[in-house]
């Protein structure tokens, strides 16, 4: 299998819950996660490492970790459950604007070397003006790019390891700076770089600057173009969605509808104000719901752009994973309702069934 | 309350080095030094030995040539269970809600076993390094705002607005909390001789941290500190024999080669720290400082190398006139920082407990 498949990691106090939970619990228990007496915004050390060997059993390469306020930092989580589990890799979430390049790159070496190289990290330029306010960061959406530029090139200079870094930029400036730390990898002398979002400035950023575009999934056609340009520059394409497999497409259907909220109106996106991808996801009309027979966007508009969810039966959801292998995609970062519930069933039910097609050649990296 | 005594970490590789001078700071800052790199091994070894000898705390250093102290923090906890993490880290280099996000989600993943050693930054060419480019005074005057800023979040009532000279925030929430058996936030070392990081301690810190000085010496500043309801936190080296002549024996035996003596001088006189300043003034005038603190070390091994020589009464003894001076915690190393420790925990702690018990 040349695909790799990446899962979310689960939000605190979610794994504990497995078991007596549907996949509406599990939705609105992410839903209202962003409140402070969530059980979601302590670590969840014992939830996270059972998820984490699940998701080792399942062939997951990584887990991706998110950042918000609403959370425990994800570098630290990384950190402590990498001492629990030997294989999984992590994928840390960070925006800039939160750190200097110089302690950013101090951090993620140490990390590197305290979980034996498992760790990439998924750039975010940062969603919302408002909570990267309550950071003291009070740039603009293109300023955070213009600035994440910035900081990345940084970063790549001290991953160059080739003497001191000196930078002088519009957002950083900084002189005769060594780190001697280094990243820490049995293959790699820098972590891999996944840059999210859907405007002009975050492909830009990941073609300067990243090792992979990460973009919410939409239907195979709609893709093509833009994979194939991107890995005509040599980037990856990485696609975010969430699974929901049952036996039967009508199950999986009814599963999915269940998810819905009770309020039409509900929706958790109004502090993306200014993210590309969450304003494009808001402006779907109800006849684009069903990009693909298998792709349902229903959920976006209420919870944004990575509801989006691939639907069916474990040959359905095979087969769609190979419709975008042959346009070019390599990897996914997958998420479900539950989370541990559904990573279980996409190692014993989907992933057998995906299996290189004949005639489209092995993507490399 | 009886007296709480901290060890120092070792750097990274230290722990299975063989002579003192491998494991100077002159020696840990060349580059493809061991330092460099985390030492599970070694540390995990180190932390229970600590744990086993009553030791409350280790000390994590920050500087460009070591690891990051959180994560550091973060991995040793997972092995231990009782001993605590001072995380030294230096200002400038995040915001004042990244930092508190990252140690709240520490608090949380080692079950509270975490303090903070703030360090304004002791050398203004590393924080350069950093993108951070004010000078000493500033550097205090930011700490200020930064550590206030950082003491809203963790009072945890409410949104945490600040409009500063080096700190602006708006509306800040952080949803992770301080998580500890017994706290809501960390305890704050302070250090620094300077009378800006004295000020800074006074308003923001939990405890005052400084090098060791004579108990005379010392007096007046720790009963300022303590009317004002800041601890006083002592940093020493100790070096434990059966006799004092073989205590001296050892410490002469430290005296490495001319040529890392010539570096560390370097070291030490180009940095714009107060204490560091302080310390080799303390070598260069003294030597002995009083019948059992050393300063000859100095030079050597750096501004904290200044030394407790003597046998278990005689340490247990000096703990005890600074005790009855008003400070209550240490923070200790030796060399090697294991064997000193070990016969810390064994021959002098024991001597301090029976000794405060007699004077309850």
């Amino acid at each position: 299998m040349s695909l790799k498949f990446h899962w979310m990691l689960p939000k605190g106090g979610e794994v504990a819950l497995d078991g007596r939970q549907t996949a509406r619990d599990a939705a609105r228990y992410r839903i209202e996660s962003m409140n402070s007496a969530s059980p979601a915004v302590r670590p969840d050390l014992t939830g996270w490492t059972q998820f984490a060997r699940h998701a080792e059993a399942a062939g997951i390469d990584s887990v991706l970790i998110s950042f918000s306020r609403y959370e425990p930092d994800p570098f630290v989580v990384a950190c402590a459950l990498g001492q629990a589990v030997d294989k999984l890799k992590f994928i840390i979430a960070y925006r800039s604007g939160l750190m200097q390049p110089t302690t950013f790159v101090q951090q993620m070496n140490t990390v590197s070397a305290l979980v034996q190289g498992r760790v990439s990290f998924n750039i975010v330029a940062g969603s919302s003006s408002e909570e990267q306010r309550g950071y003291g960061d009070y740039l603009s959406h293109d300023e955070r790019y213009a600035r994440a530029e910035e900081f990345l090139a940084v970063c790549n200079a001290f991953w160059r390891a080739d003497g001191d870094v000196n930078f002088e930029g519009r957002y950083y400036r900084i002189e005769q700076a060594k780190i001697a730390t280094p990243f820490v990898a049995a293959d790699r002398t820098r972590p891999e770089i996944y840059v999210s979002g859907h405007s002009e400035q975050s492909e830009q950023l990941a073609l300067a600057q990243g090792s992979c575009w990460l973009r919410a999934a939409e239907s195979p056609e709609k893709l093509q173009p833009i994979v194939e340009r991107t890995r005509a520059r040599g980037l990856a394409v990485c696609l975010r969605c969430c699974v929901l497999c049952r036996p039967t497409r009508e199950e999986a259907i009814k599963a999915a509808e269940s998810l819905l909220p009770e309020d039409a109106h509900e929706s958790t996106t109004q502090m993306k104000d200014d993210s590309q991808m969450y304003r494009e996801g808001g402006a779907l009309k109800s006849d684009q719901y069903w990009p693909k027979s298998w792709l349902w966007t229903g959920l976006v508009p209420h919870y944004g752009p990575v509801w989006t969810t691939m639907i069916g039966t474990p040959q359905e959801l095979a087969a769609a994973f190979l419709e975008y292998e042959r346009i070019g995609v390599t990897e996914f970062i997958l998420s479900g309702w539950p989370e541990l519930d559904t990573v279980d069933l996409f190692g014993r039910e989907i992933a057998p069934l995906i299996k290189p097609q004949k005639g489209t050649k092995g993507t490399k990296n | 309350m009886s007296l709480r005594f901290h060890w120092m970490m070792p750097k990274g590789g230290e722990v299975s080095m063989k002579t003192a001078p491998e494991t100077s700071r002159v020696a840990t800052t060349q580059a493809m030094s061991p330092a460099a790199l985390p030492d599970m091994e070694g540390w995990t070894r180190f932390a229970r030995c600590a744990e086993e000898a009553g030791i409350e705390s280790v000390l994590l250093s920050f500087s460009r040539y070591e690891p990051d102290t959180i994560f550091v923090a973060c991995a040793v906890g997972q092995v231990t269970t009782k001993l605590k993490f001072i995380v030294a880290y230096r200002l400038g280099l995040m915001q004042p809600a990244t930092f508190v996000q990252q140690i709240n989600t520490l608090s949380g993943v080692i079950n509270g076993r975490v303090s903070l050693n703030i360090v304004a930054g002791s050398s203004a060419l590393e924080q350069r390094g950093y993108g951070d480019f004010l000078d000493h005074d500033e550097r205090y005057a930011r700490a200020e705002e930064f550590l206030s800023v950082c003491h809203s979040f963790w009072a945890n009532n409410g949104d945490v607005s600040f409009s500063g000279k080096y700190c602006r925030i708006d509306k800040g929430k952080i949803f992770t909390p301080f998580l500890a058996p017994d706290r809501t936030a960390p305890e704050i070392y302070v250090s620094g001789h300077s009378e800006q990081a004295q000020h800074l301690a006074l308003t923001q810190a939990s405890c005052y941290l400084r090098l060791i000085d004579t108990p005379e010496k010392l007096r007046p500043v720790v009963r300022h500190f303590r009317d004002n309801g800041v601890d006083v936190c002592l940093r020493l080296c100790v070096i434990c024999r059966p006799t004092m002549e073989e205590a001296l024996a050892a410490a002469q035996a430290l005296l490495p080669p001319e040529e890392i003596e010539k570096q560390e001088r370097r070291i030490l006189s180009s940095s714009d720290s107060q204490t560091l300043k302080d310390a080799l003034s303390a070598a260069d005038n003294v030597g002995w400082m009083n019948r059992n603190l050393y300063a000859g070390l100095v030079p050597h091994y750096g501004s904290s190398a200044i030394t407790l020589v003597g046998t278990p009464a005689d340490l247990a003894e000096a703990f005890m006139e600074y005790k009855e001076i008003g400070v209550s915690q240490f923070i200790i190393a030796g060399w090697p920082k294991l064997d000193e420790m070990m016969i810390f925990g064994r021959e002098v702690l024991p001597l301090v407990r029976e000794a405060e018990n007699r004077h309850r």
